[in-house]
């Protein structure tokens, strides 16, 4: 899943998967409340062992990143368990920083922009902690 | 903002505290034609006077006292009347406490007994001095600390905001090198122009908010027949392109006076807003633009058949950096910049709204 309010970093982030691993499926939100409906409803109906990795845009207009973690960690443990949050931000600020690593759900931080190698790392520290094997 | 009274016209109210009746005729004798005096006998009567008029600016009190000192009276209003400046009438027997409450900033001046005419009227003028400087101080302070609140926000959108489109760039030019496929550079170089556009706008609109803060108005006639032929030149391209009827019709009779600069720009704007937030899958999309000028006041109505704006955003959507729709993202200038400049046109605005059917802003402008 990525969840991001920009067209052009959609394009530039599904490249970067495919580029990564072939077999990923990705789906894209541009609104923050879309996706989180979305983790609502099949949250509930994925089986307990699958894994969503989530790219989640931080600066988005009405919900952003801060707030969609906010209600997300407010979901079910198990629901939560399935989704690997990863936040995209393009800032450097110290403070964004510290109040994006407060939020227990969020296993990783990405720079915008988007690097191969980058994401290539956080995907196969995914695989190494969810206990997955590449197909 | 603070009323100011002048000095010279309002005299100064002064109230003097002393337990010897003979003193406190002696004072107000004095100085009843320069200033407004109150007397006091006693702690409780001083203190009536000052909850009565808490515009009173000087304090002078005797030390010696029966029950209290004047030190200690001092001491004691301090947190309950902070504002007047407290001045203490002493005979030199008693400096060693004086100095101390002077130290504990709860004295600014001492006045030895028996006083001259000339010492009191000097300490009058500099204690009014200093009471004005000091509350207008804490005005100032507060509107400093708005200030640099708003400008922490305007920090952090402006960083994100240019950031943002910028670090999208420099991805899609990394992700251009393994692409070989025309079409997909096609389709990432629009989305690149795209964001430029974006930023571009994000960029105009600062400016115009630097403009709106500055600079005096240039009044000048309006003919609202040209701006409208302008406004179509403007917006005829995006009207045709996404197939959105645009109607102007103007209503003027009378001549109107304003600046053509922030009057374009809330035109501009609203009608920029209603151009971008249709419904894509809509048919009968359109935007209407009614300008009627009748005594003395124009009266402007743009009306669109777009998205509309939720009811609880309605409040807020004059905010800097508030924007209520994700689809479309707004740079978060418009609407603070055409409130700026009503503001400066003495103009007002509604704005009524229904989700999915449209929104209807009504501006009106009174003539200068």
């Amino acid at each position: 899943m990525v969840i991001d309010d920009t067209e052009l970093d959609h394009f530039i982030a599904k490249k970067m998967i495919y580029h990564a691993y072939k077999r990923f499926e990705v789906k894209p939100f541009y609104e923050a409340v879309s996706a989180l409906d979305y983790i609502k409803g099949e949250g509930t109906l994925l089986k307990a062992n699958t894994n969503t990795l989530v790219l989640l845009d931080i600066y988005m207009p009405v919900m952003n990143g801060y707030e969609f973690l906010d209600a997300f960690e407010a979901l079910d443990p198990a629901i939560q368990n399935k989704y690997y949050v990863v936040a995209l931000t393009s800032s450097h600020e110290p403070a964004d920083m510290n109040l994006i690593s407060s939020y227990k759900s969020v296993k990783g931080v990405l720079s915008k922009p988007l690097l191969a190698e980058d994401l290539s790392a956080v995907i196969r520290r995914m695989m190494i902690e969810k206990d997955i094997e590449m197909l | 903002m603070a009323q100011h009274t002048p000095q010279m016209a309002e005299k100064i109210k002064i109230l003097y505290l002393d337990d010897e009746p003979d003193n406190l005729t002696g004072f107000k004798a004095s100085f009843r034609f320069d200033y407004q005096i109150f007397t006091a006998v006693n702690v409780p009567e001083a203190l009536r006077y000052l909850a009565e008029h808490p515009d009173i600016k000087i304090i002078f009190c005797d030390q010696r006292m029966p029950g209290k000192t004047g030190v200690e009276f001092f001491e004691d209003i301090r947190g309950t009347f902070p504002a007047p400046i407290r001045i203490l009438i002493t005979a030199y027997t008693d400096l060693e406490s004086v100095i101390g409450a002077i130290n504990r900033g709860n004295i600014f001046r001492f006045i030895k007994k028996p006083w001259d005419q000339a010492d009191i009227i000097s300490a009058i003028d500099e204690a009014n001095k200093y009471y004005h400087t000091t509350s207008v101080l804490s005005i100032k302070n507060e509107e400093l600390r708005k200030a640099y609140a708003e400008l922490d926000k305007f920090a952090y959108s402006v960083s994100h905001d240019i950031r943002g489109p910028l670090s999208g760039i420099l991805g899609a030019i990394n992700v251009a090198r393994e692409i070989y496929d025309i079409g997909e550079m096609k389709e990432m170089l629009f989305l690149m122009e795209k964001s430029l556009k974006k930023l571009d706008t994000y960029i105009l609109s600062m400016h115009d908010y630097y403009s709106l803060q500055r600079g005096e108005l240039r009044i000048t006639d309006v003919d609202f027949n040209k701006i409208a032929d302008e406004l179509r030149d403007i917006f005829g391209m995006v009207a045709g392109t996404n197939n959105i009827k645009f109607d102007i019709t103007v209503d003027q009779r009378e001549p109107f006076r304003s600046d053509t600069v922030p009057l374009m720009l809330i035109l501009n704007n609203l009608l920029s807003n209603a151009f971008k937030y249709q419904n894509k899958a809509q048919a009968d999309k359109s935007v209407e633009l009614a300008i009627v000028v009748h005594r003395g006041i124009v009266n402007i109505e743009v009306k669109d058949t777009g998205m509309g704006i939720l009811g609880n955003h309605i409040g807020e959507i004059f905010n800097l950096f508030y924007r209520a729709s994700s689809q479309e993202a707004g740079s978060g200038f418009g609407l603070y910049n055409v409130k700026s400049a009503l503001l400066k046109l003495n103009g007002h605005i509604e704005v009524n709204s229904a989700l999915n059917k449209g929104t209807t802003f009504k501006v009106s402008i009174p003539t200068k």
